[in-house]
């Protein structure tokens, strides 16, 4: 198997407040990983870590076999062009969308290639309109973002990701801000990523989810990786206390099956 | 007292009104881009971590913004050349008051209208592999523009009406046009309703756009 991505005892801390305390992670290229954890556990920050959204406190990333930044003195610097660089190969989803309101859906596809990876104006419109049309919106590819609905926005989100041909995407609790009602079309959308072979880390509260789409689930506590492994040995095994208290609260109310037909 | 209105006097003076509204309109339209611009550079100052660039402009801006532009204009005028080895003549002095004034106003809304885009919008642009230039141009700046642009035409409306103040230092613009007509004349009555007028005609159809474009923006 093919390695994509390498984090290496990675720590970040904000101020005096220590949020990961030393990661280790390998990723294979195709490989979901979904990670699981309490609020403050460190999931977010792990991600933006990834993409250097922040800048690791220590610990290196490693992208297709290659460190990023230099080492020096025992530590890792970082030039901005060599991140700026780096983002471009990340695709990231935000839990609030965050798309550009002032373009419509098509210019939010385009923006990247258009901008950051400087392609002509055939292939930015090609791309804007394979990646509308995976996320099922190439109809609204004109609507700005505030005619579309959470569901929606958040799909033309991971189409403008997508456009960027990433070899990584991070999804950062991308149905959390969603109605519950919304939340299915985006995990479709995501699942569909899964099947096609992309390389995915997903921050997610939804466990159903992680179950059926993860090929293996992190928990995180308190900054450390606790305890991971297949959906079926970290959801349904849990060896560890904190997983399985984690579970226990997701647990309290559950539904018996619905019959739908 | 019965007073006969004699606007004949007016036409007489046509000449020296017209110098007047255009040297009016002159410095108004030079302190604006001037101040719009400085207002940028410090604005941008008064973002900076840097304490040598944060404090002065900090400091810049609230001497500015709370002191009467009347003030300055004298003071630039009357003081100034007393302690500097400059001379300066009125519409310099004119200049520096309305400028520096309208940098330190415009200087805020530029300040006001980029915080007031979400975090969110320059994180989308950095995940894209943006720099921050290209995050400023391409997400911010589009955004905010559209909300600073009903402030900035109201500090176009303030800066036309100040314009007045630099006649105290004798420059020539329509209020001092009008004060020396009348002086010959002795037609003040005629004369200030006159120049009331113009100021009117020109500032009314400005502050209705500013009025359109508000309500324009509020309704996106």
């Amino acid at each position: 198997m093919e390695e994509v991505l390498r984090i290496e005892d990675l720590h970040k801390s904000f101020a005096d407040l220590a949020v990961l305390k030393g990661i280790d992670l390998a990723v294979n290229r195709g490989e979901t990983i979904v990670i699981l954890g309490a609020s403050g556990s460190g999931k977010s920050t792990l991600l933006r870590c990834v993409n250097f959204m922040e800048i690791p406190s220590s610990g290196r990333i490693v992208m297709n076999g290659q460190a990023v930044g230099r080492a020096v003195g025992g530590k890792q610097t970082y030039s901005e062009k060599e991140l700026t660089r780096l983002r471009a190969r990340v695709g990231m989803v935000f839990q609030h969308f965050n798309l550009f309101p002032h373009m419509t859906a098509r210019e939010n596809v385009m923006e990247g290639p258009r901008t950051v990876l400087k392609l002509d104006p055939a292939e930015c419109a090609r791309r804007a309109d394979t990646y509308l049309d995976k996320v099922g919106l190439g109809w609204k590819a004109d609507a700005h973002p505030s005619e579309l609905s959470g569901g929606q926005q958040q799909r033309i989100a991971i189409a403008r990701a997508l456009a960027m041909e990433p070899e990584v995407m991070l999804f950062d609790e991308a149905t959390s801000a969603l109605d519950p009602e919304l939340v299915g079309e985006v995990l479709g959308t995501m699942k569909e990523l899964a099947d096609e072979g992309m390389t995915m880390l997903i921050v997610t509260h939804e466990l159903g989810f992680a179950y059926t789409v993860a090929d293996r689930v992190l928990f995180l506590s308190e900054g450390r990786i606790l305890e991971q492994g297949t959906p079926a040995e970290v959801l349904t095994y849990p060896k560890q206390v904190g997983t399985k208290n984690f579970l226990r609260g997701h647990g309290s109310f559950r539904l018996p099956e619905p019959q739908l037909d | 007292m019965e007073h006969v209105w004699d606007f004949s006097a007016l036409l007489n003076n046509k000449q020296l009104l017209l110098i007047g509204l255009r040297n009016t309109l002159v410095l108004a339209a030079v302190c604006l881009g001037l101040g719009l611009f400085f207002g940028m550079l410090v604005g941008a100052a008064r973002y900076s971590k840097n304490p040598l660039l944060y404090w002065p402009s900090t400091v810049f801006v609230e001497v500015f913004r709370n002191t009467p532009v009347l003030v300055q204009i004298m003071w630039f005028f009357f003081a100034f050349p007393i302690i500097s080895p400059f001379d300066i003549d009125a519409f310099s002095a004119a200049t520096l008051g309305l400028t520096l004034n309208t940098t330190a106003f415009s200087s805020e809304i530029y300040r006001a209208g980029i915080r007031s885009i979400e975090r969110g919008q320059w994180e989308a642009g950095k995940a894209l592999g943006m720099s921050y230039g290209e995050q400023l141009r391409r997400v911010i700046l589009p955004q905010a523009v559209r909300r600073m642009l009903p402030a900035f035409m109201n500090r176009a409306v303030e800066l036309l009406k100040m314009t007045s103040l630099a006649s105290v230092i004798a420059y020539p613009e329509l209020m001092y046009q009008a004060k020396i007509i009348s002086t010959i004349e002795f037609n003040p009555i005629e004369m200030y309703t006159s120049v009331a007028l113009m100021f009117f005609a020109i500032v009314f159809p400005l502050a209705l756009l500013v009025q359109r474009f508000e309500l324009k923006h509020k309704a996106r």
